[in-house]
């Protein structure tokens, strides 16, 4: 059935590049894009614009369709529905002052990608800036932190309300805080952001929270925690829910039964998984009031989930105009992928995020299609890896790929120029798995570490492992002649080319490798249990101090760290216990969240990527490869450029509220 | 006749119960259970569970427990209260996950299938009427290519084309403006407009079927003795057609009405992912993949009693239609 539906995408983009080559000259490809948002303001207005107090703005505006809801009475004026004046939160223009209308309408496979509505609609306590290395004021309107980090009060905006008037306000942040967090109402234990670390007895202490009145609140640590709001804007970007609903539906406030007759009302067979959908996954559902620019309107199963504008939305442009710009945001439902570009082809999409494999069938259409392609650089350490599981079961294997020398003959092994030329046409360098120039963690030479390829020095350093007999095909054998053999279990089919090249350049060397496709729920079976021998997970990277799990084995998630992780998850008890320089990362992200400030901190991480680029558990063969974000032509404000990763909440960080429709 | 009827009901109780059996044992049969699946789709989207959390999910869905046992829970919702599990990945129950669908999926069906009997029986008397004649080679040549070509490559075709000259491919029943509008007359035209390449699409290789088996009962039919012997005493040709050889060439097209049945309820499943319909037989694809056990189990269960029926109904159409069946009952 894969298969098939594989032939279905090709031969679709077979017929679509059919039409791009007969109805566009090729010249004239992408040249349309350039003049357009020019015409628009200069950046100095642009900046001047943005800077705007909001006690400043004199009239406050709202969309045609809230007017009408004010005159007849359903809801209060724009005044009252906004927050006080100076609490407003004006947000910055990508280009130029907006008009009301239009919907944003993007493909998704429905209601089990909620994320993909969710988290370009999210809004966080505190939110990361455009270059995405701090954060800044959002839903929280600012902090002050004491010297040590040890105590944050934390401001709230006054008058500001969730989306169905009632206001909001720290009762809501202690609610969520007290009854759901803490008591694990929908299914998530308390994030690590809320501990701190005693550094002499290694023991975990919760923060204490308390309301200092109705729009501040104080979070006291144990210890200093310098990274505080930047972790709780990654682990739990929401710390807030509304209380007047969850009171309705919790069972400590309705009791166990009338709990499960409500859950049974909404369709759920339990309490639990009812608690886990509306306490964590709570978007998707139009009973429950949120602070996001849309609100749900309807069954996210439907075909088309209609998210619409959220009259209290406490944000505006710096013309006073209430935001969002558009009326609604819908995601249509899809069945394959392919559709989502077929859709934008023809225009029924005016918004939507792809990979780089739809570069070329996407641009030739640019101008057909009536929409433009940005590139959004992203947090990727390569766009092709591979990953060998450290604690693989095979005993023969483990030795070998804990030997650092084994890694570097198969890194070396391989032609990067031919795979970055066949699998990515040429986009993404030749490299090593590396932090890209420009974040966080950058190491000169990094992304150059054993990249000339060298098949007779990896020949070389192989021979050395005890491994230089070989049988009549060419295959290197173990002491105990069994073929030294590596599985490459793989999730996904587009890597089949890489693959394949992969293969053929291990082989050279002698190590056989065989491929092993499977569907992803077993893949997923397989990691937690420790069948993965190798994979080519590619890992994204954002700061190691906020998201440490990719390079530091705290859990089973990253396939090289295999039974790693597991020990630390459970303490040791299951799970093999790290050694050498895998031990040495564990001990220094310790030593990183007990440090008292962020300078020492950053100096932990650095030791953690300093272990990886000389260790290189995760190779790389080529660089980066960025993301494609789409958007018709008659939508502005779009950036054209912003990092595009899941901690920056991928489209969310071009600010989808400022988008607009120009016709 | 009766006293058959009843038998062949009785009959169906422990093929049912057999089915239910293999279709659970089936389906739990994939390495890896819903939450591995939804661990993974999650952790796709940025989301990563611990495994205390997938152990937790695993246990409040009894999905820790052995499926013999699951089998018995399942089977104890059913027959005590007709409830048919829980579709975890919709968070409704089964019944009104298949119910969502129906509608839209008994449209589809039964319009393609008049289509296909519309179109397929006519030509297959005709081509077996003009045997050899140039139109008879036409609609042959017609009915194996539409035979030979699948369903899916017929479909992106004729998206193709209607991209290429209306701009639009015509994907899923309705345009966006009306997808989530009461109905109306203009719904119902945009649902038509949307029609066309569906029927098409998926009634085609079964007219091309058709017109086939059609064509060569026809012909079978045409020389026997009692159309020979009509026609000899001066009864006009098309009453001749309709009376004797019609009747008996549609032996076959009753009795794989069984399976008719099945897919009437279940849509065609490629055709509809590739098209983007918003009908059951992707929504039981994605079941299976997912590995959502109660609603891919209840389908499946759905589809066994529903071929079941279907055949039974086509065992009575047949006794009705040949008297040779007829008596073959009533000497049991």
């Amino acid at each position: 059935m894969v298969k098939r539906m594989r032939w279905i995408t090709m031969l679709l983009f077979m017929c679509l590049f059919l039409t791009a080559c007969m109805n566009t000259p090729a010249e004239q490809v992408g040249e349309t894009q350039e003049t357009e948002e020019n015409q628009a303001i200069s950046d100095q207005e642009l900046l001047e614009l943005n800077a705007v107090n909001p006690e400043d703005i004199e009239v406050f505006s709202e969309a045609p369709e809230l007017i009408e809801l004010v005159e007849s009475g359903e809801i209060p004026s724009v005044e009252e529905r906004l927050p006080v004046p100076e609490d407003i939160m004006v947000e910055q223009i990508e280009n130029s002052i907006g008009q009301y209308g239009g919907n944003l309408v993007t493909p998704w496979e429905g209601a089990d990608s909620k994320w993909l509505i969710g988290k370009p609609t999210e809004e966080a306590l505190f939110r990361f800036n455009e270059a995405g290395d701090d954060i800044e004021p959002n839903v929280a309107k600012g902090y002050e932190v004491n010297e040590d980090a040890t105590e944050y009060i934390i401001y709230l905006r006054e008058g500001m309300k969730w989306s169905d008037g009632e206001p909001f306000t720290t009762d809501d942040v202690l609610f969520y805080w007290e009854h759901m967090l803490q008591k694990e109402t929908f299914g998530k234990s308390v994030y690590d952001a809320y501990y701190t670390i005693d550094p002499e007895t290694n023991e975990r202490h919760l923060a204490e929270i308390t309301k200092i009145d109705d729009y501040t609140f104080r979070v006291v640590h144990a210890f200093p925690s310098p990274n505080f709001l930047k972790r709780v804007a990654i682990d739990n970007k929401w710390f807030f829910a509304p209380e007047h609903f969850h009171k309705t539906i919790l069972p400590e406030f309705v009791g166990e039964d009338k709990a499960l007759e409500i859950a049974q009302e909404w369709g759920f067979s339990d309490v639990n998984s009812f608690l886990q959908e509306t306490g964590y996954y709570y978007w998707v559902y139009e009973e429950i009031p949120t602070l996001r620019a849309w609100v749900a309107s309807n069954d996210p199963h439907s075909e088309e989930f209609v998210m619409k504008r959220n009259p209290y939305y406490w944000k505006v442009d710096p013309e006073g105009q209430q935001l969002p710009y558009t009326d609604n945001f819908i995601a249509s439902k899809i069945q394959d992928p392919s559709q989502g570009v077929l859709g934008v082809l023809s225009g029924e999409f005016t918004i939507g995020h792809f990979s780089m494999t739809d570069f070329p069938v996407l641009k030739e259409n640019e101008e057909k299609g009536g929409y433009q392609v940005f590139t959004w650089p992203t947090a990727q350490m390569a766009s092709t890896t591979i990953q060998l599981n450290q604690t693989t079961q095979n005993d023969n294997l483990r030795e070998l790929v804990q030997d650092i020398r084994f890694r570097e003959a198969l890194s070396i092994a391989v032609d990067r120029q031919q795979i970055s030329e066949i699998v990515t046409n040429g986009i993404a360098e030749p490299g090593q798995a590396a932090v890209p120039e420009g974040l966080v963690g950058y190491q000169e030479g990094w992304a150059e570490k054993w990249t000339d390829y060298d098949p007779d020095q990896a020949e070389q350093l192989l021979d050395e492992l005890g491994i230089s007999e070989k049988n009549a095909e060419g295959f290197r054998l173990y002491e105990d002649d069994s073929v030294v053999t590596l599985t490459i279990m793989e999730p996904n089919q587009d890597n089949s080319e890489f693959l394949e090249l992969i293969k053929d350049a291990y082989e050279n060397v002698g190590v056989k490798v065989n491929l092993n496709y499977v569907d992803s729920g077993t893949f997923q079976d397989r990691k937690y249990s420790n069948q993965v021998e190798a994979t080519t997970e590619n890992p994204m990277i954002t700061n190691v101090a906020l998201r440490p799990e990719v390079l530091v084995p705290l859990r089973v998630l990253t396939p090289w760290q295999g039974n790693y992780g597991l020990h630390r998850e459970t303490g040791g008890e299951n799970g093999t216990e790290p050694q050498d320089d895998v031990a040495m990362l564990v001990e220094n992200w310790d030593r990183l969240i007990s440090s008292p400030n962020e300078e020492e901190a950053s100096e932990w991480a650095d030791k953690i990527y300093q272990l990886h680029m000389e260790n290189q558990w995760i190779l790389g063969y080529t660089g980066p490869m960025p993301q494609i974000v789409v958007a018709a032509n008659h939508l502005h404000n779009v950036p054209q450029e912003r990092i595009f990763a899941d901690e920056l909440r991928e489209l969310g960080h071009g600010r989808p509220a400022q988008f607009y429709f120009s016709e | 006749m009766f006293q058959y009827i009843i038998r062949r009901i009785l009959l169906v109780i422990p093929v049912l119960i057999c089915v239910s059996m293999i279709v659970f044992f089936v389906i739990q049969l994939p390495p890896g259970d819903y939450v591995t699946h939804y661990a993974a789709q999650m952790s796709a989207q940025g989301e990563n569970m611990s495994q205390a959390e997938m152990d937790a999910m695993r246990a409040e869905l009894n999905l820790d427990k052995h499926w013999v046992i699951q089998y018995f829970l399942w089977m104890k919702g059913i027959l005590l209260e007709f409830d048919f599990g829980h579709s975890f990945s919709y968070n409704e129950p089964v019944t009104s996950v298949i119910d969502r669908y129906m509608a839209l999926t008994l449209i589809v069906s039964i319009v393609t299938m008049a289509f296909t009997y519309l179109v397929a029986i006519p030509i297959g008397i005709y081509t077996a009427v003009r045997q050899y004649s140039i139109s008879d080679y036409f609609f042959s040549a017609l009915g194996f290519m539409g035979m030979a070509t699948p369903n899916f490559l017929l479909a992106i075709v004729l998206m193709y084309y209607s991209y290429v000259n209306f701009g639009d491919p015509l994907l899923g029943l309705f345009s966006s403006e009306f997808e989530n509008a009461p109905w109306s007359w203009a719904k119902i035209q945009d649902l038509m407009k949307h029609m066309i390449i569906p029927i098409i699409v998926i009634g085609t290789a079964s007219t091309a079927e058709l017109t086939r088996v059609m064509r060569g009962q026809m012909l079978d039919e045409i020389n026997k003795p009692n159309v020979v012997t009509a026609r000899s005493k001066g009864v006009p040709e098309s009453k001749i057609l309709i009376k004797y050889p019609t009747r008996a060439a549609l032996n076959p097209v009753v009795s794989t009405f069984g399976w008719t049945l099945s897919n009437i309820f279940t849509g065609s499943t490629i055709t509809a992912i590739v098209l983007n319909l918003p009908i059951q037989g992707p929504v039981m694809y994605n079941a299976l993949l997912g590995q959502d056990m109660y609603l891919a189990g209840t389908w499946l269960l759905f589809m066994a009693v529903l071929t079941v029926i279907g055949t039974l109904i086509s065992d009575i159409l047949l006794a009705w239609l040949d008297p040779k069946i007829r008596t073959e009952i009533k000497g049991m």
